[in-house]
């Protein structure tokens, strides 16, 4: 097992920086998101920790030693692709083999290893099944098994469940947490879903634009965004201009107390989830209550999201309520205490 | 419940569709089965022995087996597999070499990918006036050799071509081919094989165990349905080495040639036999190369 830091880490295509002054550690047996939209620098980073591609600066260390110089072959660095991409000439179990082969191990432990992996990974009687006759699913967890059988010190997924449909997704992430967590297994896991993200690792690192903007649990992301745009990728639709004053935050929507917030006198912004909005139909009035009606709502099935319209601005809702229409008068309250007014 | 007359539809759709397929090809059918066909039949026929104008009518394998059975045919069928054979599998070799080596640049240079397309177009008889022009013993090597001292006359250069070894002959169909195989196989290495790579460099594979265990496995289809292509091709082919080669022993065609030419009528039926057998041994090869194609497709190699 081991450790993996990433430290101010700047790669370049051509001369198009993609990524700039990426930092990141990872503890021995932790499993961390790196989550991005397409084109943030994702892979690209996992490719250069694997060793496929070189950094323009920065340094790589696995356990406390520098392998940025090293080839892939020299790390001990696995990387499981968007594709399987297995090797269509070899059956299954010469496809998981293929590393132990590589690196020298005997007949009977490489047979040993495989016939371990093939029940970790839930394809007991495939071994000697051509590639192209097994389903996505099943060829995507040859490929965690072939990675997986070299005991890597650092395991790297790059988005390895895009290409399934959703039960199959399901299927594969209960898969992976259960062997990461039994195996402990150090892994930097990439992914554009935020929901995959943060039910999959312990903590979350978000790219954006070849930048880390947040690293932290997935708790601490989604309801504690680090700036506008963090709460933007989790969902946010919600941004309330105000200015601090004496412990209340002074907005359009009306005064929020807030616990001690920098910046007496500074405007800042604010944000609240869709979902901390209560959302009431009995119009009588009420001091900490908005009103507001609806201009159009989504069944999202759990939940319907409702754009409500406020003397102040619009706001959107999820409510568990059902039954709401296009004209329809609301009331809404902001509890105080899910407001996330981000520091200057 | 399945609906029987969808399923009846669906299958009136099918024969409709096939239907027009084969009216639209019929043109060229008729070309190639009218043309190519109607030559093969009457190549047959006269290779039977059919050739009224000499005064030979019966059917009969006699000439075939006499081709057979004659030790020029024997010498000349070894001279034309030595020479397909190198051929093959010196372009072969140095296709691979360069699309290794090329597979990483075109990616970046499209003009590589240009510059391999640009051989292809040059017919083999041009090819080899151009070889001919360079290493003859009055060529542009001989006279550069002599003029650096290498030599003391260009006469003294070695014979390359028209000579025991076949050389300018190779030479010629390795420069012609190595082109063709390389973009095959690069066509192979784009598409599947440099992420193959990177998973085998993931999986600790060095670059020697990379080429033996995912290359050579990844484009063997490819490198073998070009191979025998090329195989097919300079088997069969007649100008170079009716240009290059010498006059004796000559190469199959060479000889099928000189044979249905001769002033000799009685020679033609044999000449015949002899463009047959060539031709069965094309079809041979060009029938391998598709089934190993359609084997690697099966397996999931793209080609």
């Amino acid at each position: 097992m081991g450790a993996l830091s990433l430290k101010n880490l700047t790669i370049h295509y051509g001369r198009q920086p993609v990524v700039a002054d990426f930092d990141l550690d990872i503890r021995d047996g932790e499993m961390v998101s790196l989550l991005g939209p397409s084109g943030a620098g994702k892979t690209t980073i996992l490719k250069v920790v694997a060793g496929l591609l070189a950094p323009t600066r920065g340094a790589i260390l696995i356990d406390g030693q520098a392998v940025t110089d090293l080839p892939p072959e020299k790390r001990d660095a696995v990387m499981i692709f968007q594709k399987p991409l297995l090797f269509p000439f070899m059956n299954v179990q010469q496809n998981i083999a293929f590393g132990l082969k590589m690196r020298g191990d005997s007949g009977d432990r490489r047979a040993r290893a495989v016939a371990h992996i093939l029940a970790l990974t839930r394809l007991d009687g495939l071994g000697r099944r051509k590639v192209h006759e097994l389903s996505g699913g099943q060829q995507q967890r040859v490929a965690l098994a072939r990675a997986l059988v070299l005991e890597p010190a650092i395991l790297l997924m790059d988005e390895p469940l895009s290409n399934l449909d959703a039960n199959l997704r399901q299927e594969m992430r209960e898969l992976i947490l259960g062997i990461q967590s039994e195996l402990g297994i150090t892994t930097l896991f990439v992914t554009h879903d935020q929901a995959e993200a943060l039910m999959m690792s312990q903590r979350v690192a978000l790219l954006l634009e070849g930048r880390l903007r947040q690293v932290g649990s997935p708790r601490e992301l989604y309801h504690r965004p680090a700036d506008p745009d963090v709460a933007r990728f989790f969902g946010g639709d919600n941004f309330i201009q105000g200015r601090m004053r004496d412990g209340v935050f002074e907005t359009d929507f009306g005064p929020f107390p807030v616990e001690a917030v920098s910046g007496n006198g500074h405007r800042r912004t604010a944000t609240i989830r869709p979902e901390d909005i209560q959302l009431v139909t009995d119009t009588g009035d009420q001091p900490d209550h908005l009103p507001g009606t609806v201009k159009r709502t989504r069944f999202e099935g759990m939940a319907t999201r409702a754009w409500v319209s406020c003397p102040s601005g619009e706001l959107v809702v999820l409510t568990p309520r059902s039954g709401l229409s296009a004209g329809q008068a609301v009331q809404l309250r902001l509890p105080p205490e899910k407001i996330r007014i981000f520091p200057d | 419940m399945a609906d029987p007359d969808a399923g009846r539809d669906a299958r009136t759709r099918r024969a409709a569709g096939r239907g027009s397929l084969a009216v639209m090809l019929l043109p060229a059918l008729m070309a190639v089965v009218g043309l190519f066909g109607g030559g093969l039949f009457l190549g047959i026929l006269q290779g039977l022995g059919h050739l009224p104008g000499a005064g030979l009518s019966r059917l009969s394998a006699t000439h075939f087996s006499r081709v057979w059975s004659d030790p020029d045919f024997l010498t000349s069928f070894g001279l034309t597999l030595y020479i397909a054979a190198v051929s093959t599998l010196v372009a072969a070799v140095i296709s691979v070499v360069a699309a290794l080596a090329l597979s990483r640049l075109v990616n970046r240079y499209r003009a590589v990918h240009f510059v391999f397309q640009v051989p292809l177009t040059v017919p083999h008889l041009v090819i080899a006036v151009a070889v001919l022009f360079m290493i003859s013993p009055a060529g542009l090597l001989a006279r550069v050799a002599a003029a650096a001292g290498l030599i003391q006359a260009p006469a003294d250069f070695p014979l390359l071509v028209n000579d025991r070894w076949s050389i300018g002959i190779i030479l010629t169909y390795v420069w012609k081919e190595i082109p063709f195989i390389t973009l095959m196989l690069l066509a192979v290495l784009q598409n599947a094989g440099r992420e193959l790579l990177d998973v085998g460099r993931t999986l600790k594979a060095d670059a020697w165990q990379r080429f033996r265990h995912i290359v050579l496995p990844t484009i063997f289809p490819a490198l073998g349905a070009a191979s025998l292509i090329v195989f097919a091709y300079t088997f069969g082919a007649f100008e170079v080495p009716y240009l290059l080669g010498r006059t004796y022993p000559m190469t199959l065609p060479v000889w099928a040639y000189k044979h249905y030419s001769d002033i000799d009528l009685l020679a033609r039926p044999e000449g015949i036999a002899t463009g047959i057998l060539i031709a069965g041994m094309v079809a041979a090869a060009v029938v391998t190369a598709q089934a190993l194609t359609r084997a690697a497709r099966k397996k999931g190699i793209v080609l």
